[in-house]
C-alpha cells in the first residue's frame, strides 16, 4: 500500500492577536480522502485554525505555513478558499431563511441564461444534488420552514455544490437530533468514498470515533498529538485535551436540604392566543440546597416551563407559582429577578450576551440596581464587583474590558452565568448550561452548581445529556409531551427508567 | 457573526479590541480642522467673533436635537418626525404668544407638555404594537407638518407680540454680560477640577490604576484653556449666548444619563441585543417609552430655539432638521443599528454639519450646492470611518 498523499500540510503555524497567542507552532498533516477529526477544549485554537484555512484571517496575518497540495496557500478572502476547493460548514447556519433550498444552494453562483437567472437549471441541479446524498427534500421548500437538522444538511449540500475537495465541519451536530446525526455521519462517509477530505470538529467523542480515521488534539493553541482513531480510545483523547485525567466527571456534592423556595401547582400553559396546553398538570417543589434535574426529549417542554416561570413564555391557563411562599405572577423577568429567581438560557448568543460589549458591561447589567445611589451608577463599586466575579468564575481573558465576542464558548458561558449570579438569586434556572462547551469548562460549571447549593441556593438544571442529568441532580422530574412523565431521586434513576418516563405521554 | 442590519457598522466590530488611541479617534477632529481651515482661508469673516457667535447659536440648535436623536438611536430606534415636530411645537408656542397673548413661559410650557404627550404616545405605539419606528415617525413627519401649517395657518407668526423681548425670543438673542461669562467659566472650571480630583481619589481608594498625574494635569489644563478661549472670543462680540449655555447643560445631562445611570446602560444593551435585554430583566418597553418622551422634551426645546432664531414661525421652520440630527449622530460615530454612540461624538458631528452650513452661507454658496455638499460630506465622513476601522483591523 502506497503511503497516503498529504493534501494539507500545516507547518509551525502561529497566529497572534493583541494580548493573546491563539496558535503556537501548530503542525499536522491531513491525508487526501480521510476524515480527520480536530479535538480540543474551547479556546484551544480550533476556530482560529478554521478561520485561517477558510481565508477569514488572510495570508500574512500569521506565521508558519499552510500547504495545499504542497503549495502554500495565499487566501485573502473566503472566496479564495472556495476557489481552492476548501469549504466550511459553520456552527451557526449561514443560510437565508426566506429563500428556498435551491436558491440558497446556488446563492452567489447562479447560472444565467443571457442576463437572467436560469431557474430551471437551479432547481434541476439541486434535485440532482439532493438525490446524490439521499436527502428527501423539496428544492422549492423555504429554508426557514425546515428543521435545524435539515438546514444543516442543506448547508453541506451547498458547500459540495461548489466542487469542494476539502470540507471543514465545525461542530456540525451541535443542534441535530439523533436521527439527523446519523444522516449526517452517513453523508460524511459517503463523501469519503467519493474521495473528499473532511476535517471534522466536534466535542462529541462518540461521533468522532464513529467516523474519524485520525484525530489531532489541540490544547492551548498547540497541536498536542495526532492519533490513529483505531489505535486509541476516548479516555486517551480526553487526557490529551485537558492535559490531566478527569476521574470524576460529575463531582456533585449534595448539600443540606433547606426550606422550600419554589412551588408550582397544577400549572397549565399555552402559547399566547391558543387554548391548547403546551404544558399541563405540572407540579413540583424546589428546596434550598438541592439540584432538581429537568429531563425529557426535545420538544417535551423543558425550556418552555423554565421560560414561563421566568415570565417570558406563553400564557397561563391554570395553576399557581409560589416563590418564597408568595405568589409569582410570572409575566416579567424583571419581577422574577427582583425576587431572586434567575434564568441562564440555552441560547447564550441570542438570549444571554451583549456580544459587542465588554465582559464587565455584561456581568453587571442585570444587577445595576445594586450599584446605583441617588439614581447614579457608582462605577468603582461596579468594577470591583465585576472583578470578583471575573476571578471567581475563572474567565480566561485579558481583563473585564475585553469584548465578549472575542471569548471562546466556554468563557462566554461563564459570563452568562456570572451575569445571572450577580443578581444575588436564591433560585437559579440553568437551561443546558454545558451545551457546546468542552470537558474542562463543563466541570467548572458543575463546581459552580455545587458552590451555589452549598450557599443554600436552589438550582433547576435542564440537560439533554442523560449522564449529566443523572450525575448532577439530587432529584429529577422528566417531562413527556408537556406533562410530568416520572420523578426520581438520584438513587432510583436509571437510563431505562428515565427514557420510559420521557415517552410516557408520547 | 449575526448581522442585524446592513449598515456600515458591520465592519467596525473589531474596533473595540484595538488599542484605544488610533487615527480613527482623531478623524472627526482632523476633518473639523480641515473644514475650518478651508473656510478661514476662503473668507476672512469666518473666524470673526461675530460669525463664531452666530455659529455657536446654530450649533446649539442642531446639537440639541442631535442629542435627543442619540437617545433613540442607541436602542436601535429612529425618529424621522423631529424636524416637523420642531416646527409644530415652535408654532404652537408662537400662536399662543402672538395671537392669544399668552405669557411666553406658559406658552412654552404648553408646547412642552404637548410634545411630552405626543412623543410618549409614539414610543408606546412603536414598542407596544411593534410597528417599526421608521414607519411611525415617517407618519409623524407628515402629520406634524400638516398640523404645523394648520396651527400657523400658513402665515408668519412672530415669537413676540410687538417688539418687546420675552423669554421665548431671548432663547437665541440673550447674551451673558462679559463678567458673568468669566464667572460661568470659573464655575465650570472649578467643577471640572473638583470632579477630576474626586474620581481620582475614589479610584485610588478602590486600588485602581489612575492616570499619570502629568497627563491628567495636561488634559485638564487644555480643557480649561479651551473654555477660557471660548469665553474670550464670545465676549469680543456680545458675550456668551444663552443658547450655548443651554446646549452645555443639556449635553452634560445627556452624558450623565447615558453613562452614569442604569437607564443609559439599558439603552446600549437594548441596541446590542434586545432579546437578551428582556431576559436580563430590563424593562425594555418602559425604557423605550422614556427615551421617546425625553426626545419629545428635547424636540420642544429645539423647536423654541429654532423658531426664536428665525424670529417667527414660518412654514419652513424645522425643514430637514431630522436629517441634520441623524447625520450629526452618524458622523460622530453613532451606529444606526443601535448600541454605539457618545455625547462627545454627537457634539463633534453637529459642529461639522453646522460649520459647513455656516461657512457656505458666508461664501454665498447657492442652496443647490449646499445640499449636495452636505450630502457628500456625510457620505465621506462615514466612508472614512469605515476605512479607518478596516485598516485598524
Amino acid at each position: 500500500m502506497s503511503p497516503p498523499r498529504k493534501i494539507l500540510q500545516i507547518e509551525q503555524l502561529t497566529k497572534r492577536f493583541p494580548g493573546v497567542v491563539a496558535l503556537k507552532n501548530v503542525s499536522f498533516n491531513v491525508n487526501e480522502g480521510e476524515v480527520h477529526a480536530l479535538c480540543g477544549e474551547n479556546g484551544a485554537g480550533k476556530s482560529t485554525l478554521i478561520k485561517i484555512l477558510s481565508g477569514i484571517h488572510s495570508a500574512g496575518s500569521y506565521e508558519g505555513a499552510v500547504k495545499l497540495n504542497g503549495r502554500p496557500i495565499e487566501f485573502h478572502a473566503i472566496a479564495d478558499a472556495e476557489k481552492a476547493g476548501i469549504a466550511v460548514i459553520y456552527q451557526e447556519l449561514a443560510l437565508i431563511r426566506g429563500m428556498t433550498v435551491a436558491e440558497n444552494i446556488f446563492l452567489g453562483a447562479e447560472p444565467t441564461k443571457g442576463f437572467f437567472i436560469d431557474w430551471n437549471r437551479i432547481y434541476a441541479e439541486t434535485q440532482k444534488l439532493l438525490q446524490q446524498f439521499g436527502l428527501h427534500l423539496d428544492p422549492a421548500a423555504r429554508v426557514g420552514d425546515l428543521g435545524i437538522g435539515q438546514q444543516q444538511l442543506v448547508e453541506i449540500v451547498k458547500a459540495l455544490s461548489k466542487y469542494s475537495k476539502i470540507l471543514l465541519l465545525d461542530e456540525p451536530t451541535a443542534a441535530l437530533t439523533e436521527s439527523e446525526v446519523e444522516i449526517l455521519l452517513g453523508i460524511v462517509r459517503n463523501l469519503k468514498e467519493k474521495g473528499i477530505t473532511c476535517i471534522y470538529i466536534s466535542h462529541k467523542l462518540d461521533e468522532v470515533f464513529a467516523i474519524a480515521d485520525r484525530i489531532t488534539v489541540l490544547r492551548d493553541g498547540e497541536s498536542i498529538v495526532t492519533l490513529e482513531a483505531r489505535q486509541t480510545n476516548k479516555s486517551e483523547v480526553i487526557r490529551h485535551m485537558v492535559g490531566r485525567e478527569i476521574d470524576d466527571l460529575f463531582p456533585r456534592r449534595s448539600s443540606q436540604r433547606g426550606a422550600m423556595l419554589l412551588k408550582v401547582e397544577n400549572l397549565a400553559v399555552g402559547e399566547i392566543g391558543k387554548s391548547k396546553p403546551v404544558l399541563d398538570q405540572i407540579g413540583f417543589e424546589l428546596h434550598a440546597g438541592e439540584v432538581l434535574g429537568l429531563g425529557g426529549l426535545m420538544g417535551a417542554g423543558r425550556t418552555e416551563l423554565l421560560m414561563h416561570l421566568f415570565g417570558v413564555y406563553g400564557q397561563r391557563l391554570s395553576g399557581k407559582i409560589f416563590l418564597h411562599g408568595e405568589e409569582l405572577a410570572g409575566n416579567a423577568p424583571s419581577e422574577a429577578i427582583q425576587r431572586g429567581l434567575v434564568l441562564v438560557s440555552e441560547d447564550r448568543k441570542r438570549y444571554g450576551l451583549f456580544l459587542e460589549k465588554t465582559i464587565g458591561f455584561n456581568l453587571s447589567l442585570a444587577a445595576l440596581k445594586q450599584f446605583t445611589r441617588n439614581g447614579l451608577l457608582e462605577h468603582n463599586r461596579e468594577i470591583k464587583s465585576n472583578q470578583s466575579f471575573f476571578d471567581m468564575l475563572g474567565i480566561k481573558a485579558p481583563g473585564q474590558e475585553t469584548p465578549v465576542e472575542s471569548l471562546s464558548g466556554g468563557n462566554q458561558q461563564k459570563v452568562v452565568v456570572g451575569k445571572a449570579l450577580m443578581t444575588q438569586p436564591r433560585v437559579v434556572f440553568l437551561d443546558e448550561p454545558t451545551r457546546g462547551i468542552d470537558v474542562g469548562a463543563k466541570v467548572e460549571v458543575y463546581e459552580i452548581i455545587n458552590t451555589l447549593t452549598a450557599q443554600g441556593k436552589a438550582v433547576v438544571l435542564v440537560s439533554s445529556e442523560l449522564p449529566e442529568l443523572m450525575g448532577m441532580s439530587d432529584r429529577m422530574i422528566i417531562l413527556s409531551n408537556g406533562r410530568i412523565g416520572g420523578a426520581f431521586t438520584r438513587e432510583e434513576a436509571t437510563q431505562e427508567a428515565i427514557l420510559t418516563a420521557a415517552m410516557a405521554y408520547s | 457573526m449575526p448581522h442585524k442590519g446592513q449598515d456600515y457598522e458591520c465592519f467596525c466590530e473589531e474596533e473595540a479590541i484595538n488599542t484605544k488611541i488610533s487615527l480613527r479617534n482623531f478623524s472627526i477632529g482632523i476633518a473639523l480642522v480641515l473644514i475650518w481651515a478651508f473656510f478661514a482661508v476662503a473668507s476672512d469673516k469666518f473666524i470673526s467673533p461675530r460669525n463664531l457667535s452666530l455659529l455657536s447659536i446654530e450649533l446649539a440648535v442642531t446639537a440639541t436635537l442631535a442629542l435627543g436623536m442619540l437617545l433613540v438611536l442607541l436602542p436601535g430606534m429612529i425618529d424621522l418626525s423631529v424636524g416637523s415636530g420642531v416646527g409644530l411645537i415652535g408654532g404652537i408656542a408662537s400662536v399662543l404668544v402672538f395671537h392669544h397673548q399668552v405669557p411666553s413661559p406658559i406658552a412654552m410650557l404648553a408646547g412642552l407638555v404637548f410634545a411630552l404627550v405626543v412623543w410618549s404616545l409614539m414610543g408606546r405605539l412603536i414598542i407596544g404594537q411593534r410597528i417599526p419606528a421608521f414607519i411611525i415617525t415617517l407618519g409623524g413627519l407628515l402629520v406634524f407638518k400638516g398640523a404645523f401649517w394648520l396651527v400657523i395657518r400658513n402665515s408668519t407668526v412672530p415669537v413676540t407680540s410687538g417688539n418687546t423681548a420675552n423669554l421665548y425670543s431671548l432663547l437665541t438673542t440673550y447674551y451673558f454680560p462679559s463678567w458673568s461669562g468669566y464667572l460661568l467659566a470659573l464655575l465650570v472650571g472649578v467643577a471640572l477640577v473638583m470632579s477630576k480630583l474626586r474620581t481620582r481619589q475614589q479610584r485610588q481608594a478602590h486600588g485602581f490604576e489612575v492616570e499619570d498625574g502629568e497627563v491628567a494635569f495636561l488634559k485638564l489644563f487644555i480643557s480649561l484653556q479651551a473654555l477660557l478661549l471660548v469665553v474670550i472670543l464670545m465676549n469680543q462680540f456680545r458675550g456668551i449666548p444663552l443658547a450655548l449655555v443651554i446646549l452645555g447643560v443639556l449635553a452634560w445631562l445627556v452624558y450623565m444619563v447615558t453613562q452614569h445611570t442604569p437607564f443609559g446602560r439599558y439603552l446600549y444593551a437594548i441596541g446590542d441585543n434586545e432579546d437578551a435585554a428582556v431576559l436580563s430583566g430590563i424593562p425594555v418597553k418602559k425604557v423605550i417609552i422614556v427615551a421617546y418622551t425625553l426626545l419629545g422634551a428635547i424636540v420642544a426645546l429645539t423647536g423654541f430655539m429654532q423658531t426664536a432664531y428665525a424670529g417667527a414661525s414660518t412654514t419652513t421652520v424645522g425643514d430637514l432638521m431630522e436629517l441634520d440630527a441623524i447625520a450629526a449622530c452618524v458622523i460622530g460615530g453613532t451606529s444606526l443599528r443601535g448600541g454605539r454612540g457618545t455625547v462627545l461624538g454627537v457634539l463633534f458631528g453637529a459642529l461639522i454639519m453646522t460649520s459647513l452650513l455656516n461657512g457656505m452661507t458666508l461664501l454665498a454658496v447657492s442652496p443647490e450646492m449646499k445640499f449636495m455638499t452636505r450630502g457628500i460630506v456625510l457620505v465621506l465622513a462615514v466612508w472614512m470611518d469605515v476605512a479607518l476601522a478596516r485598516k485598524a483591523k
